[in-house]
């Protein structure tokens, strides 16, 4: 579980966050959605320590982040793995070289040891096995995005964070990636975080939404919830697509 | 914002701290150390051979062209050339050249892999990305420094033998004698230390270009370009300062 509680954070004078709380809890994936520039990518960052908030806390479990030494948060930074907005697969390592990365380089695992969980990694993305010694540039984007979430899980992570996971993506592999992503969550009962603007996941996969407009908590709830919000910022987001403007009119 | 030159010297030693920290794992940095060899190395070689045997040549035909006295004996041809690649040629030109190769290709790499969020997600799985992209770059460039600059002069001779006897301005028993006289040991340590002075700054510059560029591929590009700039007045100003330090 991730609890944040009342953080801020501005740069040079503009407040980018405003006392922000809410909980993220472990088996669900929690969605952070949001217009460009409201926050969200400034949230998750903080959330992951990389910016250092002005005020408020962060929780691990019972570790508070804004408290910990660089050798914490070295040890805490092992429990995470990360989903780029691009995938961020080293360019210059083949396939099984990227999953493997982190076992290598965190690990004291035999090789063959290494090498069944890697495999077990990327078959749980459904990576075929003839893709393995293939480079990163050499494979589609979807294809991308499914080693990067294999490479994030390698270390079986307890918390998953995902920026924009499904940006570049068709609707199908977009689909593809949120059920992937859902369905890890729930077998490693990982807390999982997910930064996006596309409303096809939050629709999906949205079992924990939390909508922040102008660095500010506008609204929390469930994907069942999020057509009959009450919030006209939410509304004014989601509606700007027309296609759930008919769906909240039962079209 | 315009950023102030001692900003850039700041924060250019802060990164240096962070590359030399003590490494997660050092079995991963012996790898990438010989992966860096051959890379930045290995592949310098032919460019180094082909550009000192031209210049091994040319400098004899230039040596024999301004020596055409018949005061001067022909031997003075192949000490020319023999000091001219000693002190200087192979070591600070062979320097700013390798800044154009080895310089570039080391910011457009590192710039690359931050633009596309590589570095950062090194930096959340928790690694020092500054010492694992950074210090065996540093470590092989500097390693591998000395081995070119004694091809170098190797090569460099080599053009002048064949060139100059070739051209007609000068034989090889007074190329070779000539690359014998007067020699003094200690221009082969004076040039080593710059080799290895010129390897630091030849990767560690470029680095910093590449680590902390900002934006997309146009900017890895800028910063690749003010990365050889910068590193060849570095590598300059140092020859310099060496050469007034060890030298004179």
């Amino acid at each position: 579980m991730i609890d944040v509680k009342n953080i801020s954070k501005s740069f040079d004078g503009n407040q980018v966050l405003k006392n922000i709380s809410i909980t993220f809890e472990p088996g669900k994936t929690n969605l952070i959605i949001g217009r460009s520039g409201s926050g969200k990518t400034v949230l998750l960052k903080s959330i992951l320590g990389l910016f250092d908030i002005d005020e408020g806390e962060i929780w691990y479990n019972d570790r508070n982040l804004v408290k910990m030494s660089n050798k914490e948060r070295k040890l805490l930074r092992s429990e995470i793995g990360m989903v780029f907005q691009g995938g961020a697969l080293f360019d210059s390592i083949n396939v099984e070289g990227n999953v493997r990365f982190p076992l290598d380089m965190f690990t004291n695992m035999s090789g063959p040891e290494k090498t069944q969980r890697v495999q077990f990694c990327l078959d749980h993305v459904n990576i075929d096995r003839k893709a393995y010694k293939l480079f990163p540039s050499e494979i589609s984007g979807g294809m991308q995005k499914r080693v990067a979430i294999a490479r994030a899980i390698a270390l079986n992570p307890k918390y998953l964070f995902c920026d924009e996971p499904n940006s570049g993506l068709d609707p199908e592999t977009s689909t593809v990636i949120d059920q992937l992503i859902q369905s890890l969550t729930k077998e490693f009962q990982m807390t999982t975080i997910i930064n996006t603007h596309d409303m096809n996941s939050v629709i999906e996969i949205g079992e924990s939404v939390l909508f922040i407009s102008k660095g500010e908590k506008e609204w929390v709830g469930t994907n069942r919830e999020i057509l009959d919000s009450g919030s006209q910022k939410l509304d004014d987001f989601i509606f700007a697509n027309k296609l759930y403007a008919q769906m909240k009119k039962g079209k | 914002m315009r950023m102030g030159f001692f900003f850039h010297v700041g924060r250019y030693f802060s990164m240096l701290s962070k590359v030399f920290a003590r490494p997660e794992k050092s079995k991963m940095y012996v790898r990438q150390l010989f992966l860096e060899i051959d890379n930045l190395g290995v592949n310098s070689v032919w460019i180094v051979v082909i550009i000192s045997i031209f210049i091994g040549g040319i400098m004899t035909i230039q040596f024999a062209h301004a020596l055409a006295n018949p005061l001067y004996p022909n031997e003075l041809v192949g000490l020319g050339t023999r000091d001219t690649l000693l002190l200087e040629f192979s070591s600070t030109m062979l320097a700013l050249i390798m800044a154009g190769k080895i310089g570039s290709n080391i910011t457009s790499e590192i710039g690359t892999m931050r633009v596309t969020e590589q570095i950062d997600s090194l930096e959340i799985m928790g690694v020092n990305s500054a010492s694992y992209l950074i210090f065996p770059k540093i470590v092989a460039v500097v390693f591998i420094f000395p081995f070119l600059y004694i091809m170098s002069v190797f090569f460099g001779l080599l053009g002048g033998l064949l060139t100059g006897p070739l051209v007609g301005v000068v034989t090889v028993p007074q190329f070779i004698d000539g690359i014998q006289w007067l020699f003094y040991p200690y221009y082969i340590t004076f040039s080593i230390i710059k080799c290895l002075v010129f390897g630091f700054l030849v990767s560690s510059v470029p680095a910093y270009f590449g680590y902390y560029v900002q934006g997309g591929a146009l900017e890895v590009g800028k910063a690749s370009t003010k990365a050889v700039v910068n590193t060849n007045i570095l590598i300059l100003f140092f020859d310099l300062l060496l050469t007034r330090l060890l030298l004179t």
